[in-house]
């Protein structure tokens, strides 16, 4: 009861900070304006409750863990709160990107950025239904229902004139297909000057980074002529800096998670990667984050407190998170004792940047991207898949392999089978979760559970710790 | 020129019954090599350097494929499945070697498939750029560098300027006697139907061109002897990615339509374009390959992709655009819509057809086709 109420009492306080983070900033924007803009774009509704999350993450979790959810959280609303910033107070720097191009460059050369992909990944987390009428307005434009519903839902917001107004556009040929030509509709549907960076398959070796460096500097004298943004070296540098401080925390993060039981875990690992090193590299707000993460997890180490209560079982999920029940693994602590160690996205194995020079920090930023989850795995050869999963299997100390089988992916679809037989080879056990990633029409929150609930009974023989919370979950 | 009286158009189509055929079969016995490749984007021209020669991969007749979708799933275009499903009945055991692009999704999950599964000795993927430009040619010159070297550390041939060039110039040769045959469809009443010359362009494909030569040289003077076409309702232009069955263009001209013009894949344009030779064989062939706009693959050129369809629409008289794809294409299945409103702004009219690999759903077909007539007023 104790434990019910402190958890309460922190879960009001973060709530009320959060709100004062949204409030200023409607104040700001001035009411007429907000209440317009709201109109003008729907989505905002959704995106200004982002403080919603609060209420998933922290459910009966231990305090550090529960007080690690809420810092990244508010993080998030802060982060939020300044990109709608960009959106309305310096419409005149702002580009549409595509999210694998990481905005290192952009920030340095002072543009803003309105990462197209955002609202499809941030809104279902935050409403589960709210892609689908961006979702249905691409396929009543003719897009196949079969096509990933991530640049389904990018393609409909942009088919229904819902985005701000941008100077140019920036896109690459990752992550996927369907990623990729959903920038041609984009492009024909907004008729800006447009600029497509193109990353080599075979990206291993100097040859791969020498085309990828050449790229990038095409990238930069091309944005110098179509946009206000001129690069600045030492931005870059102090940006690259911070970043890889930023990483350094990272690492030091995941040597807790590899302790068994983890002392931090889930979304203090999964999501802070998503939201930094995606939408925020190298500002000092993000390396601050990780360090009071970082600090609360070396403090539950020191008292060897487990961030989940009765970690029972360690696991690895591999592609995009489930967003539309974002809180799966809140509800799977609870349920079987499940703790999310490592994710595909978070892992990466070249997280530094070398700032000596413009060439090198060019080439460290190629290195990234090249090796980018989606680059690396949905869209890289099997082998880099299959390697890093059995890899980071035995790292962590791994007990289970979560696939988030999004029916949209084909790249990750046509993997099943090979992977089903190196699990077996290797004794992982493995669940592949049938969903789709943007779409809970597909697959909904009950189904998603019913799945997890053959594979815990089935394969792991065990039976859920907390019964009554039924079939539901909730 | 040609001394084969009993030659008949059949010929071409017995050719596309099965993977392997009669002329890949004598060409084996003199030693020739056949090496598989299953995209446009693979040069061809480098597979026909002797002894090696190209054969564009196939799945005629495949029965389903039920083994290929534990592995790719069901939701990958259905050539990719057709063509591990015959892979894995062991039904191109005939090839020496395979040959990929990572053109797209389902090309590069299909080779690394492939490669677990089959484990063919020389399987060799090929990275192509997305774009044009200078950058993008030197990494393409380098990669079929790289996929010389590999041919010939695993079979008995010599990548010379020589060779190369000669391969260069077997290919352009062929290939103007096979447009000039596509050009007489620009006439008012062809003297062939779209089936007849996509069995002339599939067969060349996956047949020795040295045996080929002369059949396509009999068939073009069999076609001065034959009058025009003139009972069709409206001549068409084909558009859209990998279509190696005869049995969908048929179905359209059964219909009523005649095929004038083909911009797909496995189609004649712009596949039949000279190589220029410029001195450095590979970075020619590169360029060669790379210039092509026709797949949507090349992220920068749906404004050149559509130019060059108007432009065939006027060479060839072209009354309305079937857009076909595979199901499950993600580049032609975004494509496809962008493709038909830019044209029907145009004033062209189009109808888009998503299909499967193999023949299916013909009655459809043959509705939505005779739908499309009436909706032209034909």
């Amino acid at each position: 009861m104790k434990h019910k109420l402190i958890n309460y009492a922190v879960y009001c306080q973060y709530r009320a900070v959060t709100w004062m983070k949204i409030i200023p900033f409607v104040l700001r924007h001035g009411l007429y304006d907000t209440v317009r803009d709201l109109r003008r774009y729907p989505w905002l509704w959704a995106m200004l409750k982002v403080n919603r999350l609060l209420k998933k993450f922290g459910k009966g979790r231990t305090p550090r863990y529960q007080r690690a959810s809420y810092i990244l959280i508010s993080g998030i609303v802060s982060g939020v709160i300044e990109m709608l910033g960009n959106y309305f107070f310096r419409p005149d720097r702002l580009i549409v990107h595509e999210d694998m191009i990481p905005p290192e460059i952009f920030k340095a050369m002072g543009l803003t950025t309105f990462m197209a992909e955002l609202n499809g990944i941030m809104l279902p987390m935050i409403e589960p239904h709210a892609m689908e009428q961006y979702i249905d307005e691409s396929e009543n434009q003719g897009v196949p229902p079969d096509i990933c519903s991530l640049p389904k839902s990018t393609m409909g917001l942009f088919l229904k004139g819902e985005t701000p107004p941008a100077k140019a556009i920036v896109t690459s040929n990752l992550p996927c297909d369907a990623g990729m030509s959903s920038y041609t509709l984009i492009e024909q549907k907004l008729n800006l000057p447009t600029f497509r960076l193109d990353i080599p398959y075979h990206f291993k070796g100097d040859r791969a980074l020498n085309y990828f460096a050449g790229e990038l500097k095409r990238m930069i004298s091309w944005l110098e002529e179509n946009t206000p943004g001129k690069m600045d070296w030492d931005r870059l540098r102090e940006i690259c800096e911070e970043r890889n401080r930023m990483a350094e925390l990272e690492m030091e993060l995941w040597d807790l998670a590899r302790i068994r039981p983890a002392p931090i875990a889930g979304e203090a690992i999964w999501l802070s990667h998503m939201w930094y090193f995606n939408l925020m590299p190298g500002s000092p707000e993000a390396t601050g984050i990780f360090r009071k993460i970082l600090a609360l997890g070396k403090q539950n180490l020191a008292e060897g407190v487990s961030a989940v209560k009765n970690e029972k079982y360690r696991a690895l999920l591999w592609n995009p998170p489930l967003i539309h029940f974002i809180d799966l693994f809140n509800w799977a602590e609870d349920a079987y004792g499940v703790s999310l160690i490592m994710d595909s996205m978070s892992f990466n194995r070249l997280p530094f940047i070398d700032t000596t020079s413009q060439a090198a920090m060019l080439e460290g930023l190629g290195r990234i991207i090249m090796n980018g989850p989606m680059a690396r795995h949905t869209r890289g050869p099997a082998e880099n898949y299959m390697d890093d999963i059995f890899y980071i299997h035995k790292q962590f100390d791994l007990d289970m392999l979560w696939v988030a089988g999004h029916i949209g992916c084909k790249n990750t679809q046509a993997l099943n089978g090979i992977l089903r037989e190196k699990c077996r080879e290797a004794g992982l056990p493995l669940l592949i979760i049938d969903y789709d990633l943007s779409d809970p029409r597909i697959v909904p929150r009950e189904g998603i559970i019913s799945q997890i609930d053959h594979f815990m009974e089935n394969i792991m023989k065990t039976k859920r710790l907390n019964q009554k919370a039924g079939s539901t979950g909730e | 020129m040609n001394n084969d009286k009993n030659f008949q158009p059949q010929f071409f189509e017995d050719l596309l019954a099965e993977p392997m055929n009669c002329l890949i079969e004598t060409s084996a016995e003199q030693g020739k090599i056949p090496i598989g490749y299953t995209c446009s984007y693979v040069p061809d021209v480098l597979l026909s350097v002797d002894p090696l020669i190209p054969v564009r991969v196939r799945a005629p007749g495949v029965p389903g494929t039920e083994i290929a979708d534990i592995y790719l799933s069901s939701v990958m275009c259905s050539y990719t499945r057709s063509v591990l499903e015959m892979a894995m009945d062991d039904r191109y055991q005939f090839l020496q070697g395979w040959v990929f692009a990572a053109s797209c999704d389902h090309m590069r999950r299909l080779y690394d498939n492939m490669k677990y599964l089959n484990q063919p000795e020389l399987i060799h993927i090929l990275d192509v750029p997305h774009r044009q430009g200078d950058a993008s040619l030197a990494w393409f010159t380098d990669e079929l560098n790289l996929l010389v070297d590999r041919l010939s550390s695993h079979h008995p041939v010599r990548f010379t300027q020589d060779s190369l060039s000669r391969a260069i110039t077997e290919h352009n040769e062929f290939f103007a006697l096979l447009a000039s045959i596509g050009e007489l469809r620009k006439q008012k009443y062809p003297p062939l139907t779209g089936t007849e010359f996509q069995a002339l362009t599939l067969a060349s494909l996956v047949a020795p061109r040295q045996f080929m030569l002369p059949k396509l040289q009999a068939f073009k003077e069999s076609l001065s002897g034959r009058n025009g076409i003139s009972n069709f309702r409206a001549r068409l232009l084909i558009v859209g990615g990998q279509m190696d069955n005869l049995g969908y263009i048929r179905t359209i001209e059964s219909s009523g339509g005649l095929v004038v013009a083909d911009h797909f894949c496995t189609g004649s344009i712009p596949g039949m374009t000279p190589i220029s030779m410029n001195g450095d064989p590979i970075r020619d062939i590169a360029a060669h390959y790379l210039d092509r706009i026709s797949c949507p693959r090349m992220m920068e050129a749906f404004d050149a992709r559509v130019e060059e369809i108007m432009k065939s629409i006027e060479a060839y008289r072209v009354d309305g655009v079937v857009v076909e794809f595979i199901k499950f294409c993600d580049t032609w299945g975004i494509e496809s819509g962008l493709l038909a409103g830019a044209l029907r702004k145009k004033g062209i009219p189009v109808l888009c057809i998503e299909r499967e690999y193999m023949l299916t759903g013909e009655g459809q077909i043959k509705t939505r086709i005779q739908a499309f007539f009436e909706s032209m007023g034909k």
